[in-house]
């Protein structure tokens, strides 16, 4: 590994040399041909999220949306277009948690909140009537990933996963980190490199390490799913040819892993489909980067391979409708037709000229497991499909609570909703 | 129904959290007192006579608030600057952030050279200014309006990214400066600041 590193960084110097002493050569000739004032320069890289656009979407306007990092209030919303089946009531749970992305519920209660682009991980407490917002952790980088399980806390920051024993005892003064796994991010790169995290049935910790780029041959250790023993370390690929997935739960009967998965941008308002996977054994590859969706080939990396080679996904999503938290609804309050559904919060397109999603998704299987539908449960944040933004809110994570009521975070707003049923 | 139980449960969440939580709208007014400490140097209404100094009249507000936030959380650093933002809440940044994208940008005066001006749009273009900026360089949304902003002030966010020391959230601008020359830059600063 040590080697490859090694040469890859040499190629790299090697290539930049080799530009520097064309653009030099070029300034150096067009001096010599008395060229007019205008100096040829090389363009320079695109944005990392512009990669793989083609030369004839050069001035496409589509962009990725930031979050509002300040958060924005409930009173500045227009929160009676969200909308859910009747009988369900949808509410604001808590507001004034900038940027909420994932959730973890601990076993008393306590909702733990994460952070991508700012650097908090919240902890949200009933006292009483009083719901509390507490910084739990500041100055941490990039943690996206929270998983709760017997009493401990794990945090997958960018490079590393950490673990908090006794949290919910010590939510005023928490412990110092014991750290589970460290150096996941030896080439702290851009890419999609922020993680999700799930304790596993099996007792392991389950995460996403994906891909340095929108469409780029990853290296042995990107574009995965991998999981670590939190008692030895032992870390282990579960599933290869995975782009970016960030959301991943176990069905409740067969115990099978799920897990959403972005799929790559820039092929067309239509293709590729973002997608939901089922692992049924070990070692499958779903086709990054060279087949997506499980039947199409990619346009650069497809050439002389076939999709037949990889693993298909378990359903199709949609285009670009970017699929984050998913989780198998297993709670006594919705109708019973629910059970064993699965909720898909769709953070939206961006890479679409009409966007969509920017809902939460109920998805129903058979009792094999195979996907049977798909439906909106939760909708309303778009409100201009061709809109800059065309959006007020984005889903994110999705969490059952002990009711059986359900939590969706929205990051854009830093604001939780819970949705709850009566008959 | 929904607005209703929403409303009610808004209500009562200001009652009950804790920490310093508005769930008041952005309130322009609380902008505008305690915008009166900003003015100092970045100008009446946020219109800055000073080169270094940044204009915030008609920036997008929600580009003001992610730049607060990250002064006061150390991201972006200023010697000048970072101490005024330490201690602000978040509702205080909202609020500064609705005055000043409301107030109206005093439009340059000066022309840049005409060869300036032509090569700078070119620059502009050719360097992919205008993809996330704007075709008229105005921003939107987390992007800031370039168009009539103070020269050296550009200059120094410019080399800034150029040299990786200027707080970038994705890496975007980073990427994007590194094929800049300082001619370049210093090129980009004169003809942004002229542009109306």
């Amino acid at each position: 590994m040590r080697i490859s590193t090694r040469l890859h960084r040499s190629i790299y110097r090697w290539v930049g040399i080799m530009s520097a002493g064309a653009a030099a050569l070029l300034v150096a000739n067009s001096a010599w041909a008395q060229a007019p004032a205008a100096p040829a320069a090389a363009p320079a890289a695109p944005p990392s999220w512009q990669q793989g656009r083609s030369a004839d979407q050069a001035k496409s306007p589509l962009h990725p949306f930031a979050p509002h990092f300040t958060g924005r209030t409930s009173a500045d919303l227009p929160l009676d277009k969200l909308k859910v089946p009747p009988g369900f009531k949808v509410e604001v749970w808590v507001e004034g948690v900038p940027e909420a992305r994932s959730l973890a519920l601990g076993d008393k209660g306590t909702v733990f909140v994460s952070n991508r682009n700012l650097t908090e991980v919240y902890a949200i407490v009933d006292r009483g009537d009083k719901r509390e917002i507490k910084k739990l952790f500041t100055g941490m980088k990039v943690p996206n990933g929270v998983a709760f399980s017997k009493g401990t806390l794990y945090v997958a920051e960018r490079h590393r996963i950490t673990r908090y024993d006794g949290i919910e005892d010590a939510l005023d003064n928490p412990p110092a980190a014991k750290v589970v796994i460290d150096n996941l991010d030896p080439s702290a790169q851009a890419g999609h490199f922020w993680k999700y995290l799930a304790m596993g049935p099996d007792g392991k910790l389950y995460f996403n390490v994906g891909a340095p780029g929108n469409i780029v041959l990853p290296n042995y250790n990107q574009a995965t799913m991998q999981r670590v023993d939190p008692n030895t370390g032992v870390l282990e690929t579960v599933a290869q040819g995975v782009r970016n997935s960030v959301g991943m739960d176990w069905h409740p009967r067969t115990k099978e892993l799920w897990f959403t998965n972005h799929a790559r941008d820039w092929i067309s308002d239509d293709l590729p489909n973002d997608t939901l996977h089922r692992v049924s054994r070990k070692n499958m590859n779903f086709g990054y980067p060279f087949c997506h969706q499980g039947d199409l080939l990619d346009p650069e990396f497809g050439k002389g391979r076939s999709c037949k080679e990889f693993d298909a996904p378990a359903a199709k999503l949609g285009p670009h409708i970017a699929p984050l938290g998913m989780r198998f609804y297993t709670g006594k309050m919705f109708p019973a037709e629910y059970q064993n559904n699965m909720f898909v919060a769709m953070h939206g397109s961006w890479n679409r000229n009409t966007k969509h999603g920017y809902n939460v998704m109920r998805v129903t299987t058979d009792a094999a497991g195979k996907v049977t539908g798909m439906k909106p449960f939760l909708e309303g944040f778009l409100t201009d499909d061709k809109g800059d933004p065309p959006m007020w809110g984005r889903p994110v994570d999705v969490l059952q609570l002990r009711d059986g009521s359900m939590l969706v975070s929205d990051d854009f707003n830093g604001i939780i909703y819970r949705i709850s049923y009566k008959k | 129904m929904i607005f209703v139980a929403v409303v009610r449960v808004a209500v009562g969440l200001l009652l009950a959290v804790t920490l310093p939580v508005s769930v008041l709208a952005a309130d322009m007014a609380a902008g505008m007192q305690k915008a009166q400490t900003c003015v100092a140097c970045h100008g009446p209404e946020g219109n800055s006579a000073s080169p270094a100094i940044p204009s915030l009249a008609g920036q997008p507000a929600q580009f003001i608030a992610t730049q607060l936030v990250m002064f006061r959380e150390g991201r972006r650093k200023d010697a000048q600057m970072s101490p005024f933002a330490t201690g602000l809440a978040n509702a205080d940044l909202n609020n500064l952030a609705a005055y000043f994208a409301a107030q109206k940008l005093v439009l340059p005066t000066r022309e840049a050279p005409s060869a300036t001006a032509e090569v700078g749009a070119r620059l502009a273009q050719q360097f992919n200014c205008t993809q996330c900026h704007g075709p008229a360089l105005m921003g939107q949304q987390h992007i800031p309006r370039l168009a009539g902003q103070q020269m050296d002030y550009l200059k120094t966010q410019l080399l800034g990214f150029k040299a990786s020391t200027r707080f970038d959230m994705d890496g975007q601008m980073t990427s994007a400066v590194q094929a800049l020359s300082e001619a370049d830059i210093a090129t980009l600063a004169d003809y942004l600041s002229a542009l109306k």
